[in-house]
């Protein structure tokens, strides 16, 4: 019953109309940059940081949460129409939505897949209602030595769970560990790898390597060689899924919604993991299993629940144990920071507005998207021919401009264009830049709960195996790190086995 | 391709000795007894190991190998313009040297017309100026467009 009060409380908080309008534009911004491929959430996030520095912080997360969550609506559409996947988490439902399309069905595809993202929007943030204060009181527990754990699993997951090589990804987080020591050290004070420039005492932003890493390194990536576009000419009438296809969907739409919640939860998950795995899962369910790939309404519904459903529930390590679990979350994190609100267990107490407020935002948010997607699909639509050069350029100048007002200095700009040509090359050498942004967070993070854990205890190591949460979580830990070992000398001795 | 592998576990080693050097002069301590240098000494000592270990599995052709260029012109001529972007920002200001770097992009993507190339990046700059600085009231540096208030 609390918690019900306490989302009333939200919805008072959310329905203001400053607060509405704010929700209205994340949503709409949102939408539109999963529908255009190239401007992922992380950057749009991250070059928006800046347009809320006067807001109130509240408003400030509405928005932000808004254009998360909404791109996952729009990144759909342009897999379904071009066979080029909006957003990364939209990558699985061109396999069946562009074919849907040509085979004159584009309509009930981008109708079940707004229908399918709403109602699992919807529920997911139901489960976060439920969940999200039971998890920020139990995290109130947490000492230093738990807090050290928590984020060191929150790490090899975010790693483990990323896409390629185990070997890449973590590398890329001993990177990110390292870029995130440069400048005076949290627990003694002293410069670190500052190399005598002031500019550098703050540390590396991570705003400016996000933007870097993610907003220029796409635009180098696609100068080299220009992506040819082309939306397949298809009618858009009748975009509400027909009695045979809510039969086919229904369950794959539950399904999608009750994985995507489940990963989007852990460290490390979101959006893109859970849509594969809610595809790979309904295949296994189908009882046609062939028609998967061909067009089957099942193969939209499911991934675009998933990635919905997990880009609402992935708030939940951040607003309870103030943990982001992916890059477009870590933004968030440093919006919260730079507002002065530290997010953890405490952030339900101290902060009972943002916290409800934000949770109650998410159901407006979720009605606003519908409405949003299906009526004006023809909007956004049209927005997808624009001329890639004339979004290059627009992407340019807004990094540009996020990058330069963090400080009002040229020298961030240059430090952006440096991680874009570091990203660039990363992306080349098929190394996740993901773990990197996390780990310049989380190395922090780590590194002053680590110092506190062995003030706390005298400088005795055991912390970590007295205390019972803190030695759980670094045994998953380990159990992560160690599954990619296992697996490979299994698949090893099974190769072995096999007569040749 | 598995060479680029190695070249990357190369220069990652070397960025990880580098931050363990490094660590070793901010002093490390031990665990029990931390000094600054210790956090960055398991950051390095980390890269380093994993570097090694990429560059084993390239040797052995049992790394992920890397995607191949495509033409290196066009970012490479971005890259420039952004250097002497970074330059050129604070004195001449924001608009002018958005104007230069429009154009640049615009002309690498393909775009022929000096019409379409002047009127965009003209039409972007002041627009982005007005939109960001003047209603969003985002610092940006003036330079030789001060007049605008």
């Amino acid at each position: 019953m609390d918690a019900l009060a306490n989302l009333g409380h939200g919805f008072g908080i959310a329905l203001t109309p400053w607060n509405l309008f704010y929700a209205f534009i994340g949503a709409m911004i949102g939408t539109a940059i999963g529908v255009l491929p190239g401007l992922g959430t992380p950057t749009t996030i991250a070059l928006l940081l800046p347009v809320t520095y006067k807001m109130e912080a509240t408003s400030a997360v509405i928005m932000l949460a808004g254009i998360f969550y909404g791109a996952m609506y729009g990144g759909s559409t342009t897999s379904i129409l071009m066979n080029i996947p909006g957003e990364a988490a939209s990558i699985v439902t061109c396999l069946d939505g562009y074919k849907m399309a040509r085979q004159g069905r584009a309509g009930p595809a981008l109708g079940i897949s707004a229908m399918g993202s709403f109602i699992a929007g919807t529920l997911s943030v139901v489960g976060m209602t439920v969940i999200a204060p039971t998890l920020a009181s139990f995290a109130l527990q947490f000492g230093p030595a738990e807090y050290a754990s928590l984020v060191f699993l929150g790490l090899m997951m975010a790693v483990y769970l990323s896409e390629g090589s185990v070997v890449k990804g973590l590398t890329m987080a001993a990177l990110g560990i390292v870029l995130g020591t440069v400048g005076i050290d949290p627990v003694f004070g002293a410069p670190r790898f500052t190399f005598g420039l002031n500019r550098l005492m703050d540390g590396l932003d991570f705003v400016v390597a996000a933007m870097g890493l993610f907003g220029i390194a796409e635009i180098l990536t696609n100068l080299e060689a220009p992506e040819v576009r082309e939306i397949y000419k298809t009618s858009l009438r009748g975009l509400l899924p027909n009695r045979e296809d809510w039969r086919r969907s229904w369950a794959a739409v539950l399904r999608g919604s009750g994985l995507g919640f489940f990963v989007g939860v852990l460290p490390g998950g979101g959006a893109i993991i859970s849509s594969f795995v809610a595809y790979a899962v309904e295949k296994r369910f189908s009882k046609h299993p062939e028609q998967f790939g061909q067009g089957a309404i099942e193969g939209v519904a499911a991934p675009e629940s998933a990635n919905n459903a997990a880009s609402t529930s992935s708030f939940i390590p951040l607003l309870t144990l103030g943990i982001p679990g992916n890059a477009s979350i870590a933004m968030i994190f440093v919006a919260l920071m730079i507002h002065g609100i530290q997010p953890g267990p405490l952030l339900f107490q101290q902060h009972p507005n943002l916290f409800w407020g934000v949770i109650a935002s998410m159901y407006i948010g979720n009605l606003m998207l519908l409405g949003l997607n299906l009526p004006l699909i023809g909007m956004w639509v049209r927005l997808l021919t624009v001329p890639y050069h004339y979004l290059a350029v627009v992407i340019v100048i807004i990094c540009v401009i996020g990058a330069y007002s963090i400080n009002n200095a040229a020298f961030d700009v240059g430090l952006m264009m440096a991680f874009g040509v570091i990203g660039y090359f990363l992306r080349k050498a098929k190394f996740p830049p993901a773990p990197l942004v996390l780990a310049m967070i989380l190395g922090r993070i780590l590194e002053r709960s680590f110092m506190q854990s062995l003030q706390v205890s005298a400088a005795d190591l055991s912390i970590f195996i007295e205390k019972p949460i803190a030695a759980t979580l670094l045994l998953v830990t380990a159990f992560v790190m160690l599954t990619p070992a296992v697996r490979w000398l299994w698949n090893r001795r099974h190769a072995e086995a096999q007569p040749a | 391709m598995k060479r680029d592998d190695l070249l990357a576990g190369c220069l990652l080693a070397l960025v990880g000795i580098g931050v363990v050097i490094g660590a070793f002069r901010l002093h490390t301590g031990t665990p029990l007894h931390p000094q600054p240098g210790l956090f960055p000494l398991f950051g390095g000592g980390a890269l380093t190991i994993l570097a090694v270990i990429l560059l084993v599995q390239a040797a052995l052709g049992r790394s992920t190998g890397s995607e191949a260029f495509g033409k290196l012109g066009p970012p490479a001529i971005m890259v420039v313009g952004m250097g002497v972007y970074v330059a050129v920002l604070e004195p001449v200001g924001y608009v002018p040297a958005t104007m230069l770097i429009s154009a640049v992009i615009l002309r690498v993507l393909g775009v022929r017309s000096w019409r379409t190339l002047s009127l965009t990046s003209l039409f972007l700059s002041f627009g982005t100026y007005l939109l960001f600085a003047r209603v969003l009231g985002i610092d940006l540096p003036a330079g030789i467009v001060g007049f605008l208030g």
